[in-house]
């Protein structure tokens, strides 16, 4: 190679190594942008969503403790989350125990059934129920079908989880607990129970997340005055834009956050593998 | 009578009874009822609805028919709409790819202690629901928001652009919802890559680009292949990130279909669409696989 040429070369590799490190800024940023204006206007002291912020005020953190609508729609948001939380939990959790120390035959089509939840659009899935809680004669009355559905959704998430952690459960722990004389359900509660408690928690904070957030389902499934956050912020953006949704936006999230930190202390989520 | 005791058990057991040998699918037992009659059936009860007779009053009339099927694939506005909305999840799909490679090439070998932060940076929009993350955009993209403002204070521009209501914000706005999903399955694929490979190519002269191209791309094809199904997918099916930004230019199928049900309460018709969509989609990825497959010769 003559000297120009590796000249030439090394140029080129400078240049393509300054637009890599560019480009990656730009694409951080392009993440962040959104989420990080969300919170900005939330703090807005002007009338309007407006660019740049009038100011700065925790008016519209106060306007959304006076506003009836999204304080219900807060408190619905947290109900039905809890409850699919906790059915998807223990339907999970045990759904795991099964799949990965006692499913021999039909395994694959099973674990397939398990997450299938997660694989199929969840529009998809919201007017299947929608039909179904129809037809057979429960329809949207008391939410029956936002419940399910939820659960639905969030179930796949508990029983990865759990299942991630069952497959490096060294078994001779239980063995032993055996052994010296214990019940089976003694050294579950004891000795099982304990140690899958991370990907329970795991699941479970996925679940909650996953279910505070959830549109489609809720959109089609939901019960007369029933709607979660994001409906409520869907139909609000319909007719007003102010930072009220703003303020909204930033308590839905620092909700979420406050789940995945707490998940944290209690477990630790570095174990966590994604 | 055998006495079957499963591999994995404990030999200290008693004989069992088949009562007791099959005691541990109750514990799966629960769920899979669940899911038999809230997914499975409710599955199946689609395609039934579909070919259901539409009623003026009540959900559907006595008997079937094709003629849902037959309004659905012979209106062009239906067809149109379709169009539309594999094109949106075909641009979804390339943008996420265009910008999930180097963020994902970037991150699965970072060693710097910042990386710890742009991961929760990646992750974080995962914990943010889709609602509030198109609405960022909303601000960020109407016509007074603030890429319009910033630009005009610049000079750059004089008149708002139009950069929502069509297909340029939709699919911006999709790109960022599901950007973590396609860089999720990247991470592992790059990770995996042995950087001797990479070492060894540059000591015999290639550049940093030539690496990229001629190793480190192809060697995760497998993660873009996968994740862009996934985008794909979702991209397809979303409904409120059209809905938001789409506005009455860019109608997408689930917006049309969630309308027919919701608004018209048009139940085997939507039905009808929202089963046109699934195969449309099924025969999309088929091919997309089909089409990919010669890239990962070799890789497995």
């Amino acid at each position: 190679m003559t000297v120009k040429a590796e000249r030439l070369g090394r140029s080129i590799d400078r240049a393509y190594q300054w637009a890599f490190r560019s480009f990656l800024v730009l694409a951080y940023a392009f993440l962040a942008l959104p989420i990080v204006l969300i919170l900005l206007m939330a703090l807005n002291a002007g009338e309007l969503l407006e660019f740049p912020p009038k100011g700065m005020s925790l008016r519209w953190f106060v306007a959304l403790f006076d506003s009836e609508i999204f304080i219900k729609a807060i408190l619905t948001s947290l109900q039905v989350a809890a409850v699919a939380t906790c059915v998807s939990g223990l339907l999970g959790t045990a759904a795991a125990l099964y799949f990965v120390r006692h499913a021999h035959r039909f395994r694959e089509a099973l674990r397939v059934l398990m997450i299938a939840p997660l694989l199929l659009p969840e529009i998809l899935t919201a007017i299947a129920l929608l039909f179904f809680v129809h037809q057979i004669g429960v329809g949207n009355r008391g939410g029956f079908g936002l419940y399910v559905g939820h659960t639905m959704i969030t179930l796949p998430f508990v029983f990865l989880n759990v299942s991630a952690v069952l497959y490096n459960f060294d078994r001779s722990i239980e063995l032993a607990a055996r052994s010296l004389g214990g019940r089976t359900w003694t050294v579950f509660r004891r000795i099982t129970l304990p140690m899958i408690k991370p990907g329970v928690f795991a699941g479970c904070m996925f679940a909650f997340v996953v279910s505070f957030d959830l549109f489609a389902v809720s959109l089609l499934l939901k019960g007369i005055g029933q709607s979660t956050i994001p409906i409520q912020l869907y139909d609000y953006l319909r007719w007003d834009f102010d930072p009220l949704a703003a303020a909204v936006s930033s308590v839905s999230i620092l909700i979420s956050l406050g789940v995945v930190l707490l998940a944290d202390r209690i477990v630790g989520l570095r174990a966590l593998r994604f | 009578m055998t006495l079957a005791i499963a591999p994995d058990q404990p030999g200290v057991q008693r004989p069992s009874s088949p009562l007791r040998r099959h005691a541990p699918f109750l514990l799966i037992a629960p769920a899979l009822i669940f899911l038999f009659v809230f997914l499975v059936l409710p599955y199946f009860n689609i395609i039934v609805m579909s070919l259901r007779v539409p009623a003026r009053v009540g959900m559907y009339a006595e008997g079937f028919t094709h003629a849902n099927y037959a309004r659905a694939l012979t209106d062009g506005f239906y067809m149109g709409v379709l169009g539309q909305t594999l094109l949106v999840g075909l641009l979804t799909t390339v943008a996420c790819v265009l910008f999930g490679v180097p963020i994902a090439y970037h991150l699965g070998r970072s060693r710097s202690r910042w990386s710890g932060v742009l991961y929760t940076l990646i992750l974080s929009p995962l914990l943010v629901g889709v609602v509030v993350r198109t609405f960022g955009w909303l601000i960020i993209l109407s016509g007074n928001g603030v890429a319009n403002k910033t630009l005009r204070e610049f000079g750059l521009i004089e008149a708002p652009l139009r950069l929502m209501n069509n297909e340029f914000g939709v699919v911006l706005a999709l790109t960022h919802v599901l950007l973590p999903l396609m860089i999720l399955p990247l991470l592992g694929n790059v990770q995996a890559i042995n950087p001797n490979l990479e070492r060894a190519a540059r000591s015999l002269g290639a550049g940093r680009l030539t690496v990229f191209w001629r190793i480190g791309l192809p060697l995760c094809m497998p993660g873009i292949q996968a994740g862009g199904i996934l985008v794909f997918i979702l991209a397809i099916s979303a409904f409120v990130t059209p809905a938001m930004l789409g506005g009455p230019q860019v109608r997408t199928m689930s917006v049309l279909i969630v309308q027919q049900l919701i608004d018209n309460f048009q139940w085997p018709f939507g039905a009808a669409l929202a089963l046109i969509l699934a195969t449309a989609t099924s025969v999309s990825v088929l091919l997309y696989i089909r089409f990919t497959a010669p890239l990962l010769r070799g890789l497995r």
